[in-house]
């Protein structure tokens, strides 16, 4: 399976969401607290093009915001 | 009363599951109603909000913890959910005797229920001008709880003088942001005990009577276009545009119901819409206070007022109740 790595902030409820639900799937990933590193920020943004939080990559696939369809489908 | 295992007949259906829709859900199964919730996503706008502290029995809980525990309450219950954004609603038959409406969503095709109930919340209000669609998560933001940490040291935009866009200047402020322009298009109408902490900041720029026109960037956000009352035009150049301005409700799709001119449902006390047999509750409709507290009690009142037209209209009176067959659907 691709690795996941999920971009967060400590005080973003979606990303809590997000976080809630790849552990109910039985989902291994790496979170990355942006708020906390900005090396990290400035690397989410050059991977992904985006200054915003979730930011799920799985391998070199991205999925923005809060999408379970499009993360099971690139799980799966 | 139905068997929903045998026909797409439900007693009820709930469009929306935020607090209104889930405690009308919890309301209703526990009436015996055969219920089908219908929703985009658990939790509507609650899962936008960090911590909650004013919903009774909590002292603190975090806002998308507090509808997990909804959600764990709702399915003890026998309700079906179905994850799937509502594209229509009709009324496919209206009798004296019994009505059965078509609930249309755009995955699941057409549901059909006896009495419907509409939760389907708000969501945050748009600009509605050029570069916003393009620039989202590129700099633009409708979460400064979110993403303002992304905006260190950055030189932003606040839109809106209200307290969300006060809040906004505040988050953005306690992360180091360089300078925060406030765009408003009136004068500010934030609470004072706020707007005292963010015009004291040096770093706070305030443009009253402002409005954006345009927001420009290459692949990241990279400036914003505003426009004063004389027709006297600015670039401001911004990495990040925080939009506050408000709520629009969830209703656009209903063209059956009344609204109000800001597009919320029109309800009478008992969660009545101008079509009997079909129930509003929560932030979509104009009762004033948009609380979770209240949204959850209207969502209470209106399964107990759906229930009540239930059991004054229904055939099942008089047996099991209707199948698509027995409705002459």
């Amino acid at each position: 399976m691709a690795e996941v790595t999920v971009y967060t902030t400590p005080t973003c409820p979606w990303c809590q969401k997000l976080k809630g639900f790849l552990h109910d799937e039985g989902i291994p990933f790496t979170e990355i607290n942006v708020a906390e590193d900005p090396d990290k920020a400035r690397e989410m943004m050059d991977k992904t093009g985006q200054r915003g939080v979730p930011v799920t990559t799985v391998g070199d696939q991205v999925v923005i915001g809060y999408d379970p369809e499009a993360l099971r489908e690139l799980i799966q | 009363m139905n068997s929903p295992e045998h026909t797409d007949l439900y007693d009820l259906v709930i469009i929306g599951a935020g607090p209104a829709g889930m405690t009308a859900a919890v309301y209703a199964a526990r009436k015996g109603l055969q219920v089908l919730v219908i929703s985009k996503d658990i939790g509507g706008q609650v899962n936008w909000t960090t911590l909650v502290e004013n919903y009774m029995g909590f002292e603190e809980i975090q806002g998308p913890r507090l509808m997990e525990k909804f959600r764990e309450q709702m399915q003890d219950e026998k309700v079906v959910y179905r994850e799937d954004e509502v594209s229509q609603v009709q009324v496919q038959m209206q009798r004296k005797a019994e009505s059965v409406f078509a609930v249309t969503g755009r995955k699941s095709g057409t549901q059909y229920g006896r009495a419907v109930i509409i939760a389907t919340g708000k969501r945050p209000r748009s600009l509605g001008v050029p570069g916003e669609e393009k620039f989202r998560g590129k700099g633009v933001s409708f979460c400064s709880t979110c993403d303002a940490p992304l905006f260190r040291d950055a030189v932003v935009a606040v839109v809106g003088g209200g307290n969300s866009g006060a809040q906004a200047v505040i988050d953005l402020l306690g992360v180091n942001a360089r300078q925060v322009n406030l765009i408003t298009e009136f004068d500010l109408t934030a609470d004072q005990v706020l707007l005292e902490r963010v015009l004291k900041d040096e770093r706070v720029e305030v443009y009253r009577y402002h409005q954006v026109k345009e927001i420009m960037g290459d692949r990241m956000v990279q400036g914003l276009r505003v426009v004063d009352r004389s027709g006297e035009t600015r670039d401001l150049p911004v990495a990040g545009v925080f939009i506050e301005i408000g709520l629009e409700p969830n209703t656009e799709f209903l063209d059956i119901l009344d609204k109000s001119a800001h597009g919320e449902v029109l309800v009478d006390c008992h969660c009545r819409t101008n079509i009997r047999g079909i129930f509003a509750a929560g932030d979509a409709t104009i009762i004033p206070e948009k609380q979770i507290i209240i949204a959850a009690g209207e969502g209470a009142k209106a399964a107990i007022q759906a229930w009540k037209y239930l059991m004054r209209q229904s055939p099942a009176n008089e047996g099991t109740g209707g199948s698509l067959v027995s409705a002459g659907i």
